[in-house]
């Protein structure tokens, strides 16, 4: 052999070692006839650990790799809850306090090394009280403890006994391998609620104990995906072949032709779930780099940025695409399940709740008019692209308890009358208090400081007297406002669930700082009004006493409020769904199909 | 500087040409020092017109009015972090070059060698942030990192000078350390001081634009950086304004401070060498 046969031949056999080391791992390769839905993620999940499921980005991916006990309807608006692990839905005894709930059987958690014989077992109601009470384990660094601490009989007494997992409380209790009973201190219409959410997903104890902190990047459940790998720039998640049979009927899933008839979702009609073979999530945080991607046919999906409606919409009302990309992709916006909204610090002298009954009125009439001096449209087109909803008061309009027949001058810019307000109360430029304002570094947050500002000053507040504070992440702002350190709380709220109580705490006394009652609102009528809802379930009666609390927090001006964001949502014509962000979530993901093999 | 080297710089067609820039900016700057830009906003990203010579921002502001206040921004923080910078270093240099190798200088040129390994926007971003943001913290950061290099070259200049017949004689008759530091020394080293000076008025202007670009500088008023930032979101929806009007800005504030730096080196340069 001449040398330079042996140069190409040594050269040939390093690009072939190269080529294969860069190859995918075995048994991830498409087959000619495989789906891979590709989806992009403005963030990423801190830890896939069910009990650390805190943000939004591993909810999504939770639902997918565990089980919940209920799900929402995938087409259904307003959101409908749905039996998921659950046989049905609970049996709820008469006075509401006590939940029994049958579980499906036959569903096992994917094989793992973690289980005694590698092969996964059948998911157990004990399986369901070891998930939840790990929330109150102490060891655990679990954060949705919230969402049932005081709710259930024992349960924080078993935290504080030692959280032993073989003796649970009394009111959380597997009556059976498939029985689960929950008892509740007092009624909590929200509990089903709760039992939708990731914190709620159902993970082995054999899991737990075998791989500890490393369940952040692994998954033992029993959802419709199991997990490939997770790492810093994305997820890959492959159907879980063992996921239990149960075909899509469109009617139970709440779909309506008129409104869902154009994303071609009949073809998934009568057929098992999850329908494709892989997911890709890729997390990419910066808005120029996931619209690219998305654009050049990367990606499948994307939450379009705000800054790119001008140049994607030919009409915002109704929403229309420009003819270019209408060609290649479906368009949808969707309500956020939840508002933006600045609180008064009611702690601060300065504006809030005096003991002093004159300053007090005062302080309200400064509240009120700075309330008016706020021009809700502008901020909405200037930072929302002009497709937010403006509504008056807590209460966003993706609740059923929103009143569309609401008094809408509380929204209304009224720079003029605000002038009035603070001319009729003695307040002037010089006697108007200095007020601060905090905001994490960013240019969106401070352009937002300097519109504010300039709303205020064409009220007559001196611009000099508002007084920005910039922390360098929101949880040094966070943590600035809890300690009631801010006069004013600019901050968003993304719901928990579909119901107004879970906005309306926003307002409770007892919730005020470090709680979520970030304005530290304390108003014995309104704090009468939710006592007084709290254990109904949804009722006439019960919206009756929410529209009250909401009109309270209107009348005392308590907040500069509300409005709610609407989420553009692009997505290929070829993959057929139903994108939601909102209470769906990771939900409909087993419902993704494409419409022919992956062509990414 | 001497009657000769101010003549040298005048009569170079680049240091000429750096200073007549050097004052239409400044007194761009001085002038809408007394008209700032407004909060209020017009039309959202109107583009360029008579009106708005680079169109308006997000918030309707007309970016040409907020570039113009960038530029008084960028002076005020240049000029102060280079008055600091250059003071504490010629001080701390002098008094280390005038006793080399002491404790004194040992422990100085241990402090000037910490700070130097430590990257220069890394430290004043740490630092301003510890110091709590705002443009005071940032201009303190930069004082704090900018005086080594200053202080350097006075060291060495005050160590070679210390031993000339005019040093000599002045404490041969007595007059005191601080008196021949501050009346003999430190005026020889005025060249030095000139050019150390026009490089920190560079390095300032650059790193007050990138603090302030990270979030951490200017929270009042407004700074280049700041447009920047937010030209990373109106550039995704098509506008440039900020971009342009930030970025040529800055060009042109730099392009006028290096003209005159290398200027100013060439004309100490000359004199050196007629020697």
């Amino acid at each position: 052999m001449k040398p330079d046969s042996t140069l190409t031949l040594a050269l040939a056999v390093l690009i072939l070692t190269l080529l294969t080391a860069c190859s995918r791992e075995p048994g991830e390769a498409d087959t000619p006839e495989s789906k891979t839905y590709v989806h992009a993620m403005d963030g990423a999940p801190g830890s896939l650990d069910p009990a650390q499921a805190s943000s939004i980005y591993a909810n999504f991916l939770v639902v997918n790799l565990y089980d919940t006990l209920f799900r929402y309807r995938y087409l259904a608006r307003p959101y409908e809850l749905a039996p998921n692990l659950a046989a049905g839905l609970p049996e709820v005894s008469d006075d509401g306090l006590t939940f029994t709930i049958a579980l499906k059987r036959g569903v096992r958690f994917v094989d793992d090394p973690a289980f005694p014989d590698g092969t996964g077992r059948e998911v157990t109601a004990g399986d369901v009280v070891y998930s939840l009470l790990r929330h109150f384990d102490p060891d655990s660094r679990a954060q949705g403890a919230w969402l049932w601490q005081d709710r259930i009989v024992g349960l924080d007494a078993w935290k504080t006994a030692g959280a032993d997992y073989d003796a649970p409380p009394e009111g959380l209790r597997a009556l059976d391998d498939h029985t689960l009973q929950i008892r509740l201190v007092q009624p909590y219409p929200q509990l089903i609620h709760t039992l939708a959410q990731g914190y709620a997903a159902v993970v082995p104890r054999e899991a737990v104990e075998a791989y500890g902190i490393e369940l952040g990047t692994r998954s033992v459940g029993s959802g419709p995906f199991r997990l490939v790998s997770i790492d810093r720039a994305r997820a890959v998640m492959a159907r879980n072949p063992g996921f239990r049979e149960e075909p899509v009927s469109l009617a139970a899933e709440g779909y309506a032709a008129a409104r869902d008839g154009d994303w071609g979702l009949e073809a998934i009609e009568g057929r098992t779930p999850p329908f494709v073979d892989r997911i890709e999530v890729e997390f990419i945080t910066e808005d120029a780099a996931r619209w690219n991607s998305f654009y050049a046919g990367e990606t499948h999906f994307i939450k379009a940025p705000v800054a790119q409606f001008e140049r994607i919409l030919e009409d915002r009302d109704p929403l229309r695409l420009t003819p270019e990309l209408a060609e290649r992709f479906h368009a949808d916006a969707e309500p956020e399940s939840g508002f933006v909204y600045t609180a008064f610090n009611m702690d601060d002298p300065a504006i809030g709740d005096p003991e002093d009954p004159g300053q007090a009125a005062r302080n309200r009439a400064l509240r009120c008019a700075m309330a008016k001096g706020f021009d809700w449209e502008t901020r909405n087109r200037q930072f929302y692209g002009g497709v937010g909803q403006v509504f008056p008061g807590v209460i966003p309009p993706v609740v059923p308890e929103f009143d569309p027949g609401m008094d809408r001058s509380p929204v209304v810019h009224d720079p003029e009358g605000a002038r009035r307000l603070l001319a009729e109360h003695g307040w002037t430029a010089e006697n108007l208090p200095e007020l601060t304002w905090g905001y994490p570094a960013s240019v969106s947050e401070r352009q937002m400081f300097e519109q504010f500002r300039g709303f205020m000053a064409d009220i007559g507040y001196p611009p000099e007297k508002l007084l920005p504070r910039v922390y360098a992440t929101f949880g040094d702002y966070h943590r600035a406002y809890s300690r009631g350190e801010l006069s004013l709380v600019t901050t968003g709220w993304t719901m928990d669930y579909p119901d107004a109580e879970n906005t309306l705490q926003l307002f409770f006394g007892p919730n005020a700082s470090p709680g979520s009652n970030v304005g530290n609102f304390r108003d014995p009528t309104f704090d009468a009004l939710y006592r007084e809802a709290a254990p109904l379930p949804p009722s006439t009666e019960r919206t009756r006493l929410f529209r009250a609390m909401n009109r309270r927090v209107i009348e005392e001006c308590a907040a500069i409020t509300g409005l709610n964001r609407n989420l553009l949502m692009l997505w290929s014509r070829e993959v057929i769904m139903r994108p939601d962000r909102s209470f769906i979530g990771g939900y409909g993901f087993r419902f993704v199909d494409l419409a022919a093999p992956t062509a990414l | 500087m001497s009657g000769g080297a101010l003549g040298t710089l005048w009569r170079s067609r680049g240091g000429r040409c750096g200073l007549v820039l050097l004052a239409l900016l400044a007194l761009a700057a001085a002038l809408v020092t007394l008209m700032p830009a407004s909060d209020a906003g017009g039309a959202q990203w109107a583009g360029a017109s008579l009106e708005h010579w680079f169109g308006t921002n997000r918030l309707g502001q007309d970016i040409l009015a907020r570039a113009l206040e960038g530029m008084a921004t960028a002076f005020r923080v240049g000029g102060l972090v280079t008055l600091g910078a250059v003071a504490l270093g010629a001080a701390l240099g002098a008094l280390g070059g005038w006793r080399p190798h002491s404790l004194p200088d040992e422990v100085l040129q241990w402090v000037m060698g910490v700070l130097d390994s430590i990257p220069v926007y890394l430290f004043a971003a740490a630092l301003a942030f510890a110091l709590g943001g705002g443009e005071a913290a940032i201009i303190a950061a930069m004082v704090l990192s900018f005086w080594t290099s200053t202080a350097r070259l006075v060291r060495a200049e005050v160590a070679r000078l210390r031993g000339r017949d005019f040093v000599l004689s002045a404490r041969a008759i007595g007059l005191p350390a601080p008196l021949i530091l501050g009346r003999h020394l430190l005026p020889n080293t005025a060249h030095i001081l000139l050019v150390q000076a026009t490089l920190t008025f560079v390095a300032a202007i650059k790193t007050e634009v990138i603090l302030s670009f990270l979030g951490i500088g200017a929270v009042h008023g407004v700074s280049w950086g700041l447009m920047l930032a937010e030209s990373t979101q109106d550039v995704l929806a098509g506008h440039f304004g900020n971009f342009l009007a930030a970025s040529g800005m800055l060009f042109l504030l730099l392009l006028g401070l290096n003209l005159v730096a290398d200027a100013l080196q060439d004309a100490f340069d000359l004199r050196e060498a007629s020697r």
